[in-house]
């Protein structure tokens, strides 16, 4: 439970700094040349992390491999058109507390439903009011104050 | 209305490839599961890229090198946020991500690090955290 929390801290405290990265990258040149690099460097370091970490499932992995394994990367572009297209449309900080609310909504749904071999919770009213409080806070965050945001930029596919 | 279909979708993916990584890392193993999906990705990127051209290396080079290798925490990221759905579920994990990515843009916009123009916090953003961590604890009651 504890190191479950601390990890998702890790990974979230790393996609803020790799936003303001991309950022400052997508400021010089265009959002396909940066996510190729984005991805292209992502793959280098998992796969030179991977194969000092699990050499066996790095060599290995060709037999357990399911046909939709193989597509499951291409969301990450979906990601991207839909970042970049919602943020043209609507404005950066708008977009990402839409994008930030319906990340959480969908993450309730897969965890209610047991989607994807997760484990199955039962839907109860607390995890609706904490949802829902915690978007209230996303959109208070965002809007408040009418804070001159750093511009946003997509968010490193992968994560998802 | 277009926008808001877009902005949903994109967090929708967000989540979905969360999810999928954790799926895949089960049966081939949690790096395995990384390099692979980033490969597709980048190879499907680099072709979009080879259609539209919207970039060029000397543009690149304009960029300091500790911007451009920030790719690579994407190893890192998809490691940890894997691990955490498996151990807390995506729900609680995604809050957490959540907040602690716009902890991390507040910090660095406050203090202006990485020469990001510095910006102020007014109370909107500390009641807004205030209510997102409020949210996470109702969850876990």
């Amino acid at each position: 439970m504890v190191l479950g929390l601390f990890l998702a801290l890790i990974a979230g405290s790393l996609v803020g700094l790799q936003n303001v990265f991309n950022t400052k990258v997508n400021r010089h040149t265009g959002t396909w040349t940066t996510t190729t690099l984005v991805l292209g460097l992502g793959f280098a370091a998992s796969f030179m992390i991977g194969m000092f970490a699990d050499r066996e499932g790095m060599t290995g992995f060709l037999p357990h491999m399911q046909t939709w394994f193989w597509f499951s990367g291409l969301i990450g572009v979906g990601v991207v058109t839909c970042m970049v297209q919602g943020m043209r449309l609507l404005g950066p900080t708008f977009a990402v507390a839409i994008t930030m609310t319906s990340q959480l909504g969908l993450a309730l749904l897969f965890d209610t439903r047991g989607w994807l071999g997760l484990q199955q919770v039962p839907f109860t009213l607390h995890q609706l009011i904490g949802v829902l409080v915690f978007v209230a806070g996303i959109f208070v965050f965002k809007l408040g104050g009418a804070r001159e945001r750093l511009k946003e930029t997509v968010r490193r596919p992968g994560m998802e | 209305m277009k926008g808001l279909l877009f902005a949903f979708l994109a967090g929708a993916f967000i989540t979905i490839q969360g999810v999928a990584n954790t799926r895949i890392s089960v049966d081939i193993g949690t790096w395995p599961a990384a390099a692979l999906t980033q490969f597709v990705g980048f190879v499907a990127a680099f072709v979009i890229w080879t259609m539209i051209r919207d970039g060029n290396r000397s543009q690149l080079a304009q960029v300091s090198p500790l911007y451009l290798s920030g790719g690579a925490l994407a190893a890192i990221i998809i490691f940890a946020n894997v691990t955490a759905i498996q151990k807390v579920g995506v729900t609680l994990s995604m809050a957490v991500v959540l907040i602690a990515q716009l902890l991390m843009t507040f910090l660095i916009d406050s203090f202006g690090w990485f020469g990001v123009k510095q910006k102020r916090m007014r109370l909107p953003q500390f009641i807004g955290i205030g209510l997102m961590i409020a949210g996470v604890v109702i969850l876990k009651l």
